[in-house]
């Protein structure tokens, strides 16, 4: 068989879009509605997604409460207790979450996971990350935030005890490491699919590192077919360092496409979500990326001003100011750029355009599949399921029936011994 | 009288372990004879069979059932306090308002020990560390004001920024700023609940539980517990019926139950289950029965809460 791609739908309250919530079509109240995330669940395993994602943090996402207040992303479910909800709602998709190494502890977090799994008949994942946000931090006092190194190796460590619990590779006398000791084996029995599947985001080098040795699944930013080629043939290369062949692990970007029948639909209806955002959201989303705090004071419909460098994201400051030259944008234009898709790749057309720009990037050695970040829910992933996949399995790219039961099934991954 | 079942998933050595279509359907059994709740147990002193562990199984059950109460267990050990109040809060948003936290207070050696807490705590910091975590969760669960989200598209106002309280709790064992970013539960606030408090924490059961599940004893003894926990309630400024004593049983001998109830003051029972396909069958379909027969069950639920089941003070519908 033709190699085919897999696909994530990444589900967020009432949308990726950050002025979503506010769309006359979206669900306003999808942070507080079990049924809502239910047919969410549905649509994707209906159009034969290999799993829904979510994602998770311990903490507000915007410490500015004025700024936090226009969006929709101070509340949301927690998402282990919703995926083990959607667990029983659903019969085959595939069920991941988010979860920090920073701060949970890896005996519990693999009992929880494991648990999952059990529920759902094996299509549990996990998305390791660790937590950045001193926002966060703020709630776990007693552990604070560690230097990006400290992080990291609180995670490799963490990988390894989770992985050995869920092997049963975990030795007689348990575990006692630098940041964690586990005495006994895991508490549950073994999971249906051999152990729950693995999944990364990191995309510095000790976190494309980490995902060469323990992930099974990588999400990934990336803007340009450059780009993600770069990251697909670099994190490819690494495996094998570790006994791991090309194929043990799927590379799957995240797109954030607007589709529609037709192009002038796409674009209207893309322009209307633009046209949402409050000027201080996008103010405050543009001045985080150039890392500087007063760019309200300057005239909106004026230019960038000057800046100087800073210390904190260089290369997405550059790219904001290099963007704002090149295309002579105010900055409210340049704020509604990069917050509607939140530097993801955007989309915007009809269901073969979108196709085509998939096909590319699979075809082309960029992508192993993609992680859907539909705009608004739940009508632009109803667009995805309906004009999108079938346009995606007329062309032989994707699925038209479950291959088997798990989440290891539906992305041809290797059942561990 | 309140009645609930306490579930410990772990089965017994040589019985099959119980899937979650053995479990669901016992629960919804439970449900149509109108049991306020069902407890999952959780974190045995030994190893389990279950392939479950409580709140995730509990998010599961929440989806089958509408009326019933849904409790987990849950150790302070195990978990840290944002993160198991984020996680109960959903879980009462899942279940429209049914769920309950079994907070225990028993240091399990075998939990720490792979919970990187090898020498574990003096019982004295256990118990501190305790009182704290669970005040730092039931005031993160009052975080949001009932009203403080307003859906506003057309004002782009989602939330009212002035209905969002930070906790900023800095204590002994931990610093939470706080606010949960789970929306209000339904009830307000999930049910808490604490197993047999030991004398040390009876103040903290009669000042924070909304149900305190005491050991069986005899009739005498239990008086005297019921009286004392009341007591303590209403010393702070609680009324003592918002703190409901539901005695805890494993042989439910019906006769002898009315007559402690009413000998004791007790509010209810909670009947302990084992964990296997025919106790599970013997408790739906034998004793299930007969509590209806003497009126103990059977009558509908109050309201979709599980505070209205109990009659509790606080949100939810009662």
């Amino acid at each position: 068989m033709t190699r085919q791609m897999k696909l994530g739908a990444f589900l967020w309250a009432t949308g990726h879009h950050i002025a979503a919530w506010r769309h006359p079509k979206a669900h306003v109240t999808a942070g507080i509605d079990i049924d809502h995330y239910i047919q969410l669940a549905r649509t994707a395993e209906a159009a034969k997604f290999d799993m829904v994602f979510c994602e998770d943090a311990a903490g507000l996402r915007e410490a500015n409460v004025g700024i936090a207040s226009q969006t929709s992303r101070s509340i949301g479910f927690e998402p282990i207790s919703l995926l083990s909800a959607l667990a029983v709602q659903t019969s085959r998709i595939g069920l991941v979450s988010t979860a920090s190494t920073s701060y949970n502890e890896p005996y519990g977090l693999a009992r929880t996971f494991l648990s999952l799994d059990h529920l759902s008949g094996g299509r549990a994942g996990w998305n390791l990350v660790t937590s950045a946000s001193p926002i966060e931090a703020a709630n776990f006092g007693s552990t604070g935030l560690k230097p990006h190194a400290d992080r990291y190796e609180r995670a490799r460590e963490f990988a390894e005890v989770v992985t050995g619990l869920w092997h049963g590779k975990l030795g007689a006398s348990g575990h006692d490491g630098r940041s964690f000791s586990v005495r006994d084996p895991l508490d549950l029995p073994r999971s249906p699919q051999g152990a729950p599947v693995m999944v990364q985001a990191g995309a510095s080098d000790v976190g494309r590192d980490l995902a060469a040795r323990t992930a099974d699944v990588v999400f990934t930013a990336a803007q340009t077919f450059e780009e993600a080629k770069a990251f697909y043939d670099d994190l490819k290369g690494r495996l094998a360092a570790y006994g791991r062949e090309p194929d043990d692990i799927k590379i799957m970007p995240g797109v954030a496409p607007v589709v529609a029948e037709t192009e002038a639909e796409a674009r209207e209806k893309h322009e209307e979500l633009q046209e949402l955002i409050p000027d201080d959201v996008g103010v405050a989303l543009l001045s985080s990326y150039l890392s500087i705090s007063d760019l309200w004071r300057h005239p909106i419909d004026g230019p960038l001003p000057e800046l100087p460098e800073s210390e904190g994201m260089k290369s997405r400051q550059a790219l904001v100011i290099e963007q704002s030259r090149r295309d002579n944008l105010s900055i409210r234009q340049l704020a509604r750029h990069f917050a509607g898709a939140r530097g993801h790749w955007r989309i915007v057309g009809t269901a073969a355009h979108v196709a085509d720009e998939l096909q590319a990037r699979f075809e082309g050695g960029a992508a192993d599949g993609f992680n859907v970040m539909p705009s608004y829910f739940p009508g632009e992933l109803d667009a995805f399921a309906t004009l999108v996949v079938p346009e995606l399995q007329r062309r032989g790219l994707f699925r038209t029936e479950y291959e088997g039961r798990t989440l290891r099934d539906h992305l041809g991954l290797k059942r561990p011994v | 009288m309140h009645l609930a079942v306490s579930l410990n998933i772990a089965a017994a050595s040589g019985q099959a372990i119980l899937d979650f279509g053995q479990i669901s359907s016992f629960v919804r059994k439970a449900e149509a004879a109108g049991v306020d709740m069902v407890i999952i147990s959780d974190s045995a002193d030994k190893p389990s069979s279950s392939p479950f562990e409580a709140t995730t199984l509990l998010a599961a059950l929440a989806t089958v059932t509408n009326r019933i109460g849904l409790v987990a267990g849950a150790s302070t050990l195990a978990h840290q306090p944002y993160n198991l109040a984020r996680r109960f809060a959903s879980l009462d948003i899942i279940s429209h308002g049914r769920v309950g936290w079994n907070a225990t207070l028993r240091q399990n050696p075998r939990e720490a020990g792979n919970f990187s807490r090898p020498e574990g705590f003096s019982d004295d910091d256990f118990r501190r560390r305790a009182r704290e975590f669970i005040n730092i969760v039931r005031a993160l669960w009052i975080g949001w004001g009932r009203d403080a989200l307003l859906f506003d598209k057309a004002a782009g106002r989602f939330h009212d920024p002035d209905m969002m309280h930070p906790l900023n709790h800095v204590g002994e064992f931990f610093s939470v700023r706080g606010p949960l970013n789970v929306a209000r539960s339904p009830q307000d606030r999930p049910v808490l609940i604490i197993s047999d408090p030991a004398e040390a924490d009876l103040d903290l059961a009669s000042g924070a539980a909304d149900v305190v599940l005491i050991e069986g004893q005899p009739s005498e003894a239990l008086k005297v517990a019921v009286g004392d926990l009341k007591r303590r309630a209403a010393a702070i400024g609680r009324k003592p019926e918002t703190v409901k004593v539901l005695a805890t049983t494993s042989e439910p001998g019906i006769d002898s139950l009315q007559a402690l109830l009413e000998s004791s003051g007790c509010d209810g029972f909670n009947f302990v289950l084992p964990a296997d396909v025919p106790g599970l069958h013997s408790f739906a379909d034998r004793i299930l029965p007969e509590l209806r027969r003497h009126g103990i069950t059977g009558q509908s639920y109050r309201g979709a809460a599980l505070r209205s089941h109990l009659g509790l003070a606080g949100g939810g519908d009662q």
